[in-house]
């Protein structure tokens, strides 16, 4: 099996939807594991799809399909593609929908179709961002889910009618936890840039 | 101008799906929602079997309208160590406002407990331990935990399994006509607003 091929991506996008879906009753028993385990597979499905049909499109075109930039985009830059999964981030963020996606189909079906989409979308924006781009949207997320976090670990009532408040404890700590470790990853990923940037 | 409209795009799909979970960007909270839904339509109550402190067999709403009176609904199990506590000092505080203001004609006090080993003694212990009056204030507890599950239900009260044998759910001041509709939800710590809108929906019912 080709390695840079389509399956790769593709066989693990299934495997983080099927792990989302199969084992949906113990990841949505806690808040923490809901926010922070449950929905994140979903958008990595997403995101994993994306690059597995981008894959399989460019075997398919031969050499240079995607490589050869379009004349025009809906998505130059990205830019409204960030700003969507940016928005629905934010509506993650919302304890009513953690509430509703357990009681209410409509809030469910938006959660298991629209954070795959939405993970497509990022993953497809981000590959025409820049760098300046990608940082400005990765900061807004940061700290948005560091004042939700903080928000969750100050609440001395409970947001969720469905979780313990300790759980939301653990959710606020592992929120604040994303908005450090997430920027820590995108840096080490782009270390080396960085570091033939700051050696120049 | 693709990319300004696609943003654009973007955008009020975003906003949109923000205003939906929201309820139009008035509510984060699904307990924010449930009171809000309640206020702009009071919902109709399902009727279940329930006992009462001195061992009485009844169902809720023949006991809604065999009283008469408006009554302020709470929820509590009689183990807990935490929150029905704080509601049941919130609700003795009520009790007070109501004997002093002469309202007791008027409005009354209903703690109904969810909790399936809550039989007609532990709710006479709990009434005890509450400084409640008989004809102000009342226990019940559920007969059928199907019927109950039902009503809490219909209530929006979400009972979560904690450790140490104890349960959280959300708490709030219900004020439930005698006809057996749920009119408005009350956070505890506004009990003078529970029992104002209590006296209204009397007031409006002619008594």
């Amino acid at each position: 099996m080709n390695m840079r091929g389509p399956w790769p991506p593709a066989l693990a996008a299934l495997a983080f939807y099927a792990v989302a879906l199969i084992w949906r009753a113990p990841l949505t028993a806690s808040m923490s594991t809901h926010m922070l385990v449950q929905i994140p597979l979903l958008v990595l499905a997403g995101v994993c799809a994306e690059r597995a049909w981008r894959a399989w499109r460019d075997r398919a075109g031969g050499a240079g399909s995607s490589r050869r930039p379009p004349a025009w985009s809906y998505n130059e830059y990205g830019m409204p593609g960030l700003l969507f999964a940016s928005l629905v981030g934010a509506c993650w963020m919302v304890p009513k929908a953690l509430d509703d996606a357990l009681v209410d189909w409509r809030m469910a079906a938006f959660k298991v179709l629209g954070l795959p989409v939405a993970g497509w979308i990022l993953g497809a924006s981000l590959r025409r961002s820049n760098t300046v781009v990608k940082l400005f949207f990765l900061g807004n997320f940061c700290w948005m889910s560091a004042i939700v976090g903080l928000i969750y670990l100050d609440q001395p009532a409970r947001l969720c009618n469905a979780y313990l408040l300790d759980d939301q404890a653990w959710a606020g700590n592992g929120l604040i936890a994303l908005s450090i470790l997430l920027p820590l990853a995108w840096l080490l990923v782009r270390i080396k840039p960085v570091w033939r940037f700051l050696n120049r | 101008m693709r990319w300004a409209l696609a943003l654009l795009l973007a955008l009020a799909a975003g906003t949109g799906a923000l205003y939906w979970v929201t309820a139009g960007f008035t509510v984060l909270t699904a307990e924010g929602a449930r009171r809000q839904a309640v206020a702009l339509e009071p919902r109709p109550l399902p009727d279940a079997p329930v006992i009462g402190a001195d061992g009485r067999a009844t169902t809720l709403l023949a006991d809604l309208s065999a009283d008469g009176r408006v009554a302020i609904v709470n929820f509590f199990y009689s183990r807990c160590m935490s929150l029905c506590l704080a509601q049941g000092s919130q609700t003795e505080r009520l009790q007070r406002a109501i004997d002093e203001r002469g309202l007791a004609a008027r409005v009354r006090l209903l703690s109904i407990s969810f909790d399936p080993r809550d039989g007609a003694r532990e709710l006479a212990d709990y009434a005890r331990r509450m400084h409640a009056q008989a004809r102000t204030w009342q226990f019940l507890s559920f007969a059928d935990p199907e019927a109950g599950a039902r009503l809490l239900d219909l209530f929006g009260i979400v009972v979560v399994p904690a450790p140490l044998a104890q349960f959280e759910h959300n708490a709030a001041f219900h004020v439930v006509t005698p006809d057996g509709r749920l009119a408005r939800i009350v956070d505890l710590d506004d009990p003078g607003d529970a029992l104002q809108a209590a006296v209204d929906l009397a007031a409006e019912a002619g008594r």
